[in-house]
C-alpha cells in the first residue's frame, strides 16, 4: 500500500512532523486572529441573487418597507392623561433624534395626523402637539382616537391602556449597542408606565447574537466533558491530550483556512466546533483503542512496533470514516444559502485536517512522547477484564443474534411510527420561536400582539401594467375586499393596511363621515380626486408606502400576530384565491418584507438540505460499495444512517419539534458521523473474515475490537452533546439532544441491525461456504 | 493658467474676508436686504400660464399633471386659482389659495368635480407641501424675510448671472430647515438656486432655476426643478404660455369659479 507506506516514512521524522503540524496551526491561528469577523447583518445571510429576493428587495424600495420596533407604553389607569401623552411626546422626539432612525420613520399618536371631515372641509391635525391640561382637552382627543380607524386598535389599543411608537429602522442599523441603548433609555420613562420594546429588528438582531454568544460559552463545556470522558474511557492522560489536540487543532486550520480566505462566520459556522469535536473524537478513539488492544497482546513491544502496527491496520478505517463524513458534509454545497455552503465546505475541510492530524499528530505524538504507559501491574487485571468483556461481547453478539426476529420487528415497528411521525414534520421560519417561552422577547411580543394587529408582517405586492390601474374600484374593492377576508378569517392576521384604507377614509371623511360612506366610491374619478386631496392636505409620504406614484403598484401589508411559518402559508393560501382576479386585470400578484423572505430564506435551507441528505446518501453507499469493492456493504453500511435519519425526523413529527435551519443541518450530521460505526465495523468484520475464516470467530473478534471502540465513540460524542442540552438557547438544545439521539440510534443500528445482515447473509464468508 | 486660479482663489478668498468683516456687499447691501429685495422684487398684478409639473420619483417613474393656473396679488393677498387639466382622471379638479401678507395661515379649497364639491382644507400638522411636490409654500417664495437671520457668504458667478450667496438660519428653532443658502442673482432678484439643510444639518433639498424671462418688464421665473438629495425625489415646475396683467376680476377667485371650471 502506497499510502502505508508513504505515512511510514514520514513517521521517521516525528519531531519535524510534530513541529510542522504546530507551524501549520500558528499559521492558522494568526490568520483567525487577523481576519476572523462574525457576519451579524442577516442580508448577507440570504441569497440575493434569487428572484423572491431579488423581487422583495426591490419592492422593499418602492414602497420604502422596512421593519419596525415598536415601543409600547402601558397605563394601567388609560392613556389619556397629560403625563402619559407627554411621555409619548417625550419618546417620541428621543426616538427621532437617534441618529440610527430617520424622523420620518417615527410614528405615534404625537406624530399622527387626524382627517376629519367636516360639512364645508378637510381638517388635517395633530392630536395634540402641546400637552393637554384640562380634561375637556384630552376627551377630545380620546373622541378624535376613537372615531379614526386609522388611529384606534392601531397606535392606541380598544381598552385605552395602550399606545405604541413605531419606529422603521433600516436593516443595517440594527446593532447590539444600538439595542442596549434604546432599552436603557427607554427605561427612564418607566413608572407608573411600563413599556415594552419590540419587533422583528430586536427579534432578529438578538438571535443573530445570542445564539453564537451562547455557543462561545457552551464549546468549552463540551470539550471539559470531552476530556473527562475521554479520560475515562483511553484511561490515559497522554492518550487524551493527543486525541483533544487533533479536534482542537482541526477546528483552528477550519476557521483559521475561512478567515485566511476573508470568509466571515455566520451563525450556522459557530456550530462547526461541536461538530468537529464529535467527528474528530472518533479517530483517536479508534487508534488508541487498537493500540491499546496490541499492546495487551504484546506486552514487550517497542513503540515504533505499536505505532506501525496502529497505523498499518487503522489507516484505511480513518480514511474511509473521514472521507464519507467529508462527503456529507461536502454535499452541503447543492445549498442556495452561502453560509451553509461555507458550513459544509469548511466543516468537510476540518474533518480531512481531523483525519490528517489523526494519522500523524498522534503516531507522531506517541513516538516522540512515548507509549501511553499501561500500568504493569494491572496488565494481568486487564486481560482478565479482556476475556470478561469478550465474554460479554460474545454473548451480547450471541443473543443479538439470537433475538434476530424480534430485532427486525422491532426496528420496523419502529420505522413504521417514525415514518408516520414524519408525515407530521412541519417547518418553522420563526425567529421567535428560538427563544425561551417565557424570555423578554416572547413575553413582550405575546403582549403587543394581545392589544395589537401584530408584531410580523405579509406584504402583499400587486403590480399592474396600465398607468393608474390602482385606482380602478374594481381593483380597490378586491384589496378591500382581500384584507377583510384575511382580517376575519384568520385568528393570525390582525390588521392590514392599503391604498384602499386611505380612499375609504377620505370617502368617509368627505361624506361627513357617515359610516354608509365607509367603502370605496364607485368612480376611478372619485376615488383619483381623493388621492389628489390626500396629497395636497396630507402627508403623502404616508401614501408612498401602500402605493406608488404611478399608482401602478400597490403595497397591501398583513400585519401578523405570529412569525411562524404555519401563521405565514394561512395568509398567503388565502391571498393566493385573490391571484386570478388580479391577473385578470393585468396585475401580478408577488410577496415582499422581511416575514417572506425569512419564509423563503427557510424554505431554502430546507430545500438544500433534503437534496444534499438524499445525495450524500447515495455518494455515501457509492463510497463505501468502491472501497470495500462490494455493492452489498455499501447498501448494508447506510442502514443505520437510513434508520437514523428516519428516527430523528420522526420524532420530531411526533414531538412537534419543527424543521427549523438549526435541526434541518442534522440529518447531514448524522450521516456523517453514524457511517463511521458501520465503516470500522464492516473493517473489522472484514479483516477479521479473511484472519479467522470462522464467522464465530470474527463476530466475537469484531465486537470486542471495533465494538468497544465504537461503544466508547457514542459515549464519548453523546456525554458531549448532552451537555448542550443545558444551553439557555433552545436551537443549541435541540442540536444537542437530536445529535446525541442520533449517535445513539447509529450505535444501534450498527451493532443490531447492521450486524444481524451482515451475518445473515453471510458477507465475506459466502466463498467459504 | 494654473497661477490665475491660484490667484482668483486668493482673491475670493480676500473679498470674502472683506464681506466677512463688515458683512456688506459692495453695493453695501446687508443680507437681510438682499433677500428683502428678492421678495419685494416688482410682480405683475396678474398673471396667468400653464403650470406643467412634473414628479419624478426615486426610482424613476414620473408623473406629469398640467394646471392652468391664475394668480392676482394686491400687494397683501395673493389669490391663486387653478384648474387641473391632466392627469385626465383628476380633470377639472381645481384648487384655490390665498395668503396673506400679515402672518397669517393660507386659505385653501379644492372642487372634487366627482363630488361637485368644494371643501376647505387645513393642515396644522405636517411641512406644507405644496402639492404633494418637494416644494413647500415657503419654498416657492412664501416666506418672510424676517422669519429668518441673513449673512452674505460671497459674490459668485453662477451659469454667467452675478448672484449674490446669502445664508439664512431660522429664528424658529423648530422650523424644518436648519439652514438655507441662497443664489440671488443681482439686478434681477431672481433666486437662482438654493441649498436646503434639515434640523441635523444634513443636506437636504436643492432648487434650481432652470429658466427665466423677462416679461413685460417682469423678471419670471419660467423653469425650475427641486431635488430632495435624500430620497431623490424630484420636481420639475415649467411655465408656459404666460400672460401679465392680464385683469383678472376679483370675483374669480370664487367657490363658484371652481365649480364652473375655466370654460
Amino acid at each position: 500500500m502506497r499510502f502505508e507506506n508513504l505515512l511510514k516514512k514520514m513517521l521517521a521524522y516525528p519531531k519535524i512532523i510534530l513541529a510542522g503540524i504546530l507551524l501549520v496551526t500558528v499559521f492558522f491561528f494568526i490568520s483567525l486572529k487577523k481576519n476572523g469577523r462574525m457576519e451579524t447583518d442577516l442580508d448577507k445571510y440570504m441569497p440575493q441573487h434569487h428572484p423572491a429576493f431579488v423581487y422583495s428587495n426591490e419592492a422593499e424600495k418602492w414602497f420604502d418597507i422596512k421593519d419596525s420596533i415598536i415601543i409600547a407604553v402601558e397605563n394601567k389607569d388609560g392613556i389619556y392623561n397629560s403625563q402619559t401623552l407627554s411621555k409619548l411626546k417625550e419618546l417620541t422626539k428621543a426616538l427621532e433624534a437617534m441618529k440610527e432612525i430617520r424622523k420620518d420613520d417615527v410614528t405615534s399618536l404625537y406624530t399622527a395626523e387626524n382627517i376629519i371631515g367636516s360639512e364645508d372641509g378637510l381638517d388635517v391635525k395633530a392630536f395634540y402637539s402641546k400637552i393637554p391640561q384640562s380634561a375637556q382637552e384630552i376627551e377630545s382627543i380620546r373622541n378624535n382616537v376613537r372615531a379614526n380607524d386609522m388611529v384606534y386598535d392601531r397606535l392606541v389599543s380598544k381598552d385605552e391602556t395602550v399606545s405604541v411608537i413605531i419606529a422603521r429602522i433600516d436593516d443595517d442599523m440594527f446593532s447590539q449597542d444600538f439595542y442596549k441603548n434604546l432599552t436603557s433609555f427607554v427605561k427612564k420613562f418607566e413608572g407608573p408606565e411600563k413599556l415594552y420594546v419590540a419587533g422583528r429588528p430586536i427579534v432578529e438582531g438578538s438571535m443573530a447574537y445570542l445564539g453564537p454568544k451562547d455557543m462561545k460559552k457552551m464549546v468549552p463545556i463540551v470539550l471539559l466533558v470531552i476530556v473527562a470522558v475521554l479520560l475515562f474511557v483511553l484511561r490515559n492522560f497522554k492518550s487524551t491530550i493527543l486525541t483533544i489536540l487533533v479536534v482542537f487543532f482541526s477546528v483552528i486550520w477550519a476557521f483559521g483556512l475561512m478567515a485566511a480566505l476573508k470568509i466571515p462566520a455566520y451563525a450556522v459556522s459557530t456550530m462547526m466546533p461541536v461538530m468537529l469535536i464529535a467527528i474528530g473524537v472518533a479517530d483517536g478513539i479508534h487508534l488508541f483503542s487498537h493500540l491499546h488492544l496490541f499492546m495487551t497482546h504484546n506486552t514487550k513491544t517497542e513503540k515504533e512496533d505499536a505505532v506501525y502496527n496502529m497505523v498499518k491496520e487503522m489507516w484505511r478505517p480513518v480514511v474511509v470514516t473521514s472521507v464519507t463524513t467529508a462527503v456529507g458534509f461536502i454535499s452541503l454545497l447543492t445549498s442556495e444559502v452561502y453560509p451553509v455552503k461555507y458550513f459544509g465546505l469548511f466543516t468537510a475541510f476540518g474533518v480531512m485536517a481531523a483525519m490528517l492530524l489523526s494519522l500523524l499528530l498522534i503516531p507522531a505524538g506517541i513516538l516522540v512522547f512515548g507509549l501511553p504507559k499501561l500500568k504493569k501491574k494491572n496488565l494481568a487485571k486487564e486481560r482478565k477484564e479482556e476475556i470478561k468483556e469478550s465474554g460479554f461481547h460474545e454473548s451480547a453478539s450471541k443473543f443479538i443474534l439470537k433475538q434476530k426476529p424480534t430485532v427486525l420487528i422491532v426496528t420496523l415497528l419502529i420505522m413504521l411510527i417514525s415514518s408516520y411521525g414524519m408525515t407530521k414534520i412541519w417547518i418553522n421560519s420563526s425567529f421567535l420561536d428560538k427563544f425561551e417561552r417565557d424570555s423578554d422577547i416572547v413575553l413582550t411580543d405575546k403582549f403587543i400582539n394581545e392589544h395589537f394587529g401584530g408584531t410580523s408582517t405579509l406584504n402583499v405586492v400587486l403590480e399592474g401594467k396600465e398607468e393608474g390601474i390602482v385606482k380602478n374600484p374594481e381593483v380597490l374593492s378586491r384589496i378591500l375586499k382581500m384584507q377583510t377576508d384575511l382580517e376575519d378569517n384568520l385568528t393570525e392576521v390582525g390588521q392590514s393596511f392599503s391604498v384602499a384604507d386611505y380612499i375609504r377614509r377620505m370617502n368617509k371623511v368627505m361624506n361627513s363621515d357617515k359610516a354608509e360612506f365607509d367603502k370605496i366610491p364607485d368612480s376611478r374619478e372619485l376615488a383619483a380626486q381623493y388621492l389628489l386631496m390626500y396629497e395636497m392636505s396630507g402627508d403623502p409620504g404616508n401614501l408612498w408606502r401602500v402605493v406608488t406614484e404611478d399608482f401602478k403598484k400597490a403595497n397591501i401589508t398583513f400585519q401578523l400576530k405570529s412569525d411562524n411559518s404555519k401563521a405565514l402559508h394561512a395568509a398567503i393560501d388565502k391571498v393566493e384565491k385573490y391571484r386570478d382576479f388580479f391577473n385578470s386585470k393585468g396585475i401580478t400578484m408577488n410577496y415582499a418584507g422581511s416575514g417572506y423572505k425569512g419564509l423563503v430564506f427557510n424554505d431554502l435551507i430546507l430545500e438544500g438540505q433534503i437534496k444534499s441528505v438524499i445525495i450524500s446518501l447515495f455518494l455515501v453507499i457509492g463510497l463505501l460499495s468502491l472501497m470495500f469493492k462490494k455493492f452489498s456493504i455499501g447498501l448494508i453500511g447506510s442502514v443505520p444512517i437510513i434508520i437514523t435519519t428516519v428516527i430523528s425526523f420522526g420524532l420530531m413529527g411526533l414531538f412537534n419539534v419543527p424543521l427549523s435551519t438549526t435541526s434541518a443541518l442534522l440529518a447531514s450530521i448524522a450521516i456523517g458521523i453514524g457511517i463511521d460505526y458501520a465503516v470500522h465495523f464492516i473493517e473489522r468484520y472484514k479483516i477479521y473474515a479473511s484472519e479467522t475464516g470462522s464467522i464465530e470467530k470474527t463476530v466475537k473478534l469484531t465486537m470486542l475490537h471495533s465494538g468497544r471502540a465504537i461503544l466508547f465513540n457514542a459515549f464519548v460524542v453523546i456525554m458531549g452533546f448532552l451537555v448542550l442540552t443545558f444551553s439557555v438557547f433552545p436551537p443549541n438544545r435541540i442540536l444537542g439532544t437530536l445529535v446525541s439521539l442520533g449517535m445513539f440510534t447509529s450505535l444501534i443500528g450498527t451493532l443490531t441491525v447492521m450486524f444481524i445482515m451482515l451475518h445473515h447473509l453471510r458477507i465475506y464468508f459466502k466463498k467459504m461456504k | 493658467m494654473k497661477n490665475n486660479l491660484t490667484n482668483n482663489k486668493m482673491l475670493t478668498i480676500a473679498l470674502l474676508f472683506i464681506f466677512k468683516a463688515n458683512g456688506l456687499t459692495a453695493d453695501n447691501l446687508n443680507g437681510l436686504q438682499v433677500v428683502q429685495k428678492a421678495y419685494n422684487k416688482p410682480e405683475p398684478k396678474t398673471q396667468q400660464a400653464v403650470l406643467k409639473m412634473t414628479l419624478v420619483s426615486s426610482s424613476g417613474g414620473k408623473r406629469e399633471r398640467i394646471l392652468k393656473q391664475f394668480v392676482s396679488n394686491n400687494g397683501k393677498t395673493e389669490k391663486k386659482i387653478m384648474f387641473f387639466e391632466k392627469p385626465s382622471d383628476v380633470r377639472d379638479t381645481s384648487f384655490m389659495n390665498f395668503s396673506y401678507d400679515n402672518g397669517k395661515p393660507d386659505d385653501q379649497w379644492i372642487y372634487l368635480p366627482a363630488l361637485k364639491r368644494v371643501k376647505r382644507i387645513s393642515n396644522d400638522s405636517k411641512g406644507d407641501y405644496f402639492m404633494g411636490s418637494d416644494f413647500t409654500y415657503d419654498d416657492l417664495g412664501d416666506r418672510n424675510p424676517n422669519d429668518d437671520n441673513h449673512q452674505i457668504l460671497k459674490e459668485e458667478i453662477l451659469k454667467n448671472e452675478n448672484c449674490y450667496v446669502v445664508v439664512s438660519t431660522p429664528k424658529d428653532k423648530n422650523y424644518m430647515y436648519s439652514k438655507t443658502v441662497t443664489w440671488i442673482i443681482k439686478d434681477k432678484w431672481l433666486v437662482m438656486k438654493k441649498v436646503f439643510y434639515d434640523t441635523d444639518g444634513n443636506l437636504l433639498k436643492t432648487l434650481t432655476m432652470t429658466g427665466h424671462e423677462k416679461i413685460n418688464g417682469y423678471w419670471i421665473r419660467t423653469g425650475s426643478e427641486m431635488i430632495n438629495e435624500q430620497t431623490k425625489h424630484e420636481t420639475i415646475m415649467k411655465l408656459s404660455n404666460i400672460k401679465v396683467n392680464v385683469s383678472i376680476p376679483d370675483s374669480y377667485f370664487s367657490e363658484r369659479r371652481m365649480k364652473r371650471g375655466i370654460k
